[in-house]
């Protein structure tokens, strides 16, 4: 998304009010923050807030959404603006693949393919081999969503097992849990996929894609927008294992970033920020692209990807899902 | 789809630049809003002969029309196009079309000061009913006509949708 405009991350409790053209940020502890409406492009609370009214019709203008973070660090909800991008042709070319159950069984297969080369590609090329082996053939003949997801659950839980191996023993996930997360890791892992869903969610939204059909994950799934689970399954390692591995190897992340009791854990206030700031930073860095011939953030990505998905429908083209090419 | 009625001065301008851009806009691709270039262009509009008065003819919204009835139709690019041109003729079509005797067209070009003055001729009404034609055409076509060069594409909003393979 090229233009100026940036995302917001709220970090602590605030009170968003309306002045003018402007958002108003009135924070706990701390002084109020005025921010320019055209200056943002979404934002992302990872803390209660308050909004009303006023704030709303000016977000709804401007087509911001304003994404919000539960106490765990699970995506909450949306404060979506009116989905004008959102087109019938587009959306029925859509349904219309993702109703062929051979184009939605390739697509679904093309995206476990790419995700698990993206984990591999994150993790450890060797020790991953031969499970990223296992899955290629796995997947090679199966018909159904059910059975991709039960390969790619199988390839998952030896990326954790090898992800353990790379972590000091404090953070090591000893698998995934999720709702609560049961260990740092693991709160570490859903805090940042919570973000990326947050952020794919934007990118969607500014195609003309309908964010509730999927291919991969069942439609509606959970009154969730299962087609940002699809997109943002390939963008989770390059964030949330990346960033867990770089930031563990460089002594960032602390045992007191965490809040640990004996079934489950959270970031700390502290430990939020830093994390927040580190996906912040990440989403910032940018990448050559070869095809565009120009520099895109990794932010950007994502609604390049969307797009991509928009021309597979519209058009018909295959679609490749994003594979980490750096 | 669209019908004859709803073709508007956008159509019309995108069939003279770029037929697939077209056929994109009319299945609800607008990554307009994200692009730098056309901000560039909405602001020029907004601080460009603030006194003229839009017209909303329902698809097609003219800029300004004068006293002496002349569509007035400002640009924010430096150099005169034939989508310009054509987009002045089907304003006065449209015009003409709900009985206001359009005298003719001017282009205004802020950026370098200049204006084109165009006279109502005779064949425009053939011009622009072809033109509507041509739209209708386009966009009824199940599939995206061509990409073009990428030089040609430089600037263009759909250019991250057509080019990002």
């Amino acid at each position: 998304m090229p233009t100026a405009a940036r995302t917001y991350w709220l970090t602590s409790s605030c009170r968003i009010r309306r002045k003018d053209q402007s958002l108003l940020i009135e924070r706990e502890h701390g002084d109020d923050v005025h921010i320019p409406i055209t200056d943002v492009r979404d934002v992302i609370a990872c803390k209660p807030i308050d909004v009303n009214t006023a704030v709303v019709s000016l977000l709804n203008q401007h087509s911001i959404n304003v994404h919000m973070l539960s106490y765990y660090g699970d995506y909450a909800g949306s404060l979506a603006a009116a989905d004008n991008a959102t087109s019938g042709e587009t959306v029925i070319a859509q349904v219309q693949l993702a109703t062929d159950p051979e184009a939605r069984t390739r697509i679904a297969r093309d995206i476990v393919h790419a995700t698990a080369f993206n984990v591999r590609r994150v993790i450890d090329r060797d020790l991953l081999a031969a499970p990223y082996k296992t899955l290629t053939a796995s997947i090679k003949n199966a018909t159904s969503s059910d059975e991709l997801m039960g390969a790619e659950g199988t390839f998952r839980r030896s990326a954790w097992e090898v992800l353990d191996t790379k972590l000091p023993d404090w953070l090591q996930m000893h698998g995934r849990s999720r709702r609560p997360p049961r260990n740092a890791g693991n709160a570490f892992i859903s805090y940042v996929n919570g973000i990326v869903y947050a952020r794919v969610l934007t990118a969607v939204r500014l195609t003309p894609l309908y964010s509730g059909v999927a291919f991969l994950h069942s439609t509606m799934e959970r009154q969730r927008h299962s087609l940002v689970l699809d997109l943002a399954e390939m963008f989770k390692p390059l964030f949330a294992e990346r960033l867990l591995l770089r930031m563990a190897s460089r002594n960032q992340l602390k045992e007191h970033h965490f809040d640990t009791d004996s079934n489950q854990a959270m970031l700390s206030d502290t430990g939020r920020k830093i994390v927040v700031a580190a996906v912040r930073d990440e989403l910032a860095a940018t990448v050559t692209h070869r095809e565009l011939n120009r520099k895109v953030a990794y932010d950007e990505l994502l609604y390049l990807e969307a797009l991509r998905l928009t021309r597979t429908c519209l058009e018909g083209e295959s679609y490749k899902p994003f594979r980490i090419w750096w | 789809m669209i019908t004859n009625g709803d073709v508007g001065g956008v159509h019309i301008k995108y069939l003279h630049h770029c037929r697939r851009q077209l056929w994109l806009y009319a299945r609800g691709l607008r990554p307009e809003a994200l692009s730098t270039t056309v901000q560039l262009g909405e602001a020029v509009h907004a601080t460009s002969y603030r006194r003229a008065s839009p017209i909303d003819l329902g698809s097609a919204r003219l800029d300004d029309l004068d006293g002496e009835l002349w569509v007035h139709e400002i640009k924010s690019s430096s150099r005169p196009s034939s989508a310009d041109e054509a987009q002045a003729i089907h304003y006065c079509y449209r015009l003409r079309k709900v009985g206001v005797q359009a005298q003719g067209a001017v282009l205004h070009y802020p950026k370098t000061r200049r204006t084109r003055r165009l006279p109502y001729a005779e064949e425009w009404d053939q011009r622009a009913q072809d033109d509507i034609a041509a739209v209708l055409d386009t966009v009824a076509a199940p599939t995206a006509p061509e990409r073009l060069r990428r030089s040609a594409c430089r600037g263009c909003s759909y250019y991250d949708y057509c080019w990002s393979l």
